[in-house]
């Protein structure tokens, strides 16, 4: 079970960090600013679940508890992605 | 105040799937609709996460929810280059 | 492709993003500069172009708004509106989205929804791994 959730959490962890590098390369190319927020969200999102990988992996104990950390991350990446998405969608 | 962001946060999570799915519906492509629900389902696991609340939200399966959506962005940017480019 | 295409210069392009949102707005701003000599309200014009278009009176009335911020139309005393463009260039835009209505209306379309989605396709061209 401990490597299943190893293997899974990894896994969105590395989809959300190759989502935000292939965003600000978009955002490189094009200086398009709806990428930048685009990847600000999902460096956030990556944060996340790296949180989660530590959280559910490498300290799996309830004595450290990332929850409010991981709740701070997915705050800032809605926050960026609305942002991005309300004002230079368009 | 946490369970106030956290239910912000689901809020958001949930208009950001909404607006994924307006540009799949302009745009029709797939990608749209795969981050669409993906970010519903981030949406479910914030909501579980909170509802779930102090009996510990790690211990059951609620993060499979967010593995789940990511697994689908995963596949869409994956379909995303073999059918086109 | 549409970049090939004489007719659609940058400036002409940067005037469809700018000024016509939407297929449903070109008609209506070739319809008032058919009929330039009166001065037509968003529910005469809304009216007028249907059953061809079905655009509402609000939305009409969006539209020729806009076109009246940007210089194409004007407003008389009574609110209605008439084509007048403001200069030129601008003229020229509508007469060259005249000219490409009747002779390639399908290209015209794909190009006026292609730059209005652009920044969105961004987002999505962005996942591609291969650069074009």
């Amino acid at each position: 079970m401990h490597t299943v959730t190893f293997v899974l959490t990894s896994l969105a962890a590395l989809t959300s960090a190759g989502c935000m590098l292939l965003l600000f390369r978009a955002y490189a190319r094009t200086g398009l600013r709806l990428l930048l927020w685009s990847a600000l969200c999902f460096v956030f999102l990556t944060a996340n679940n790296v949180l989660l990988f530590f959280d559910l992996v490498v300290f799996p104990g309830p004595e450290i508890d990332l929850r409010v950390y991981r709740l701070a991350a997915n705050l800032a990446a809605v926050l960026f992605l609305l942002y991005g998405f309300i004002w230079e969608a368009e | 105040m946490i369970e106030f962001l956290s239910g912000a946060v689901t809020l958001g999570f949930l208009v950001g799937a909404v607006f994924f799915a307006r540009f799949w519906r302009r745009t029709n492509d797939r990608l749209f609709l795969a981050f669409s629900i993906a970010f519903v389902l981030l949406a479910l696991n914030q909501a579980l996460a909170w509802y779930i609340g102090d009996a510990d939200e790690r211990v059951g399966y609620t993060f499979m929810l967010r593995v789940l959506g990511f697994v689908l962005i995963l596949i869409a940017v994956i379909d995303k280059n073999l059918s086109k480019a | 492709m549409a970049s090939d295409d004489a007719d659609f210069t940058d400036e002409f392009c940067r005037f469809l993003q700018d000024a016509v949102p939407g297929v449903d707005a070109a008609e209506l701003l070739l319809l008032l500069q058919r009929e330039s000599a009166r001065a037509w309200s968003a529910r005469e014009a809304a009216a007028a172009l249907a059953p061809g278009v079905t655009l509402s009176e609000a939305e009409a009335g969006r539209h020729l708004e806009g076109f009246r911020v940007r210089g194409l139309v004007v407003a008389e005393a009574d609110g209605r509106l008439r084509y007048e463009p403001a200069a030129e260039p601008l003229a020229q835009h509508a007469r060259t989205l005249d000219k490409v209505y009747r002779e390639r209306p399908v290209t015209l379309i794909r190009v006026i929804y292609g730059l209005r989605d652009k920044k969105i396709r961004s987002f999505a061209d962005a996942f591609k791994l291969r650069r074009k």
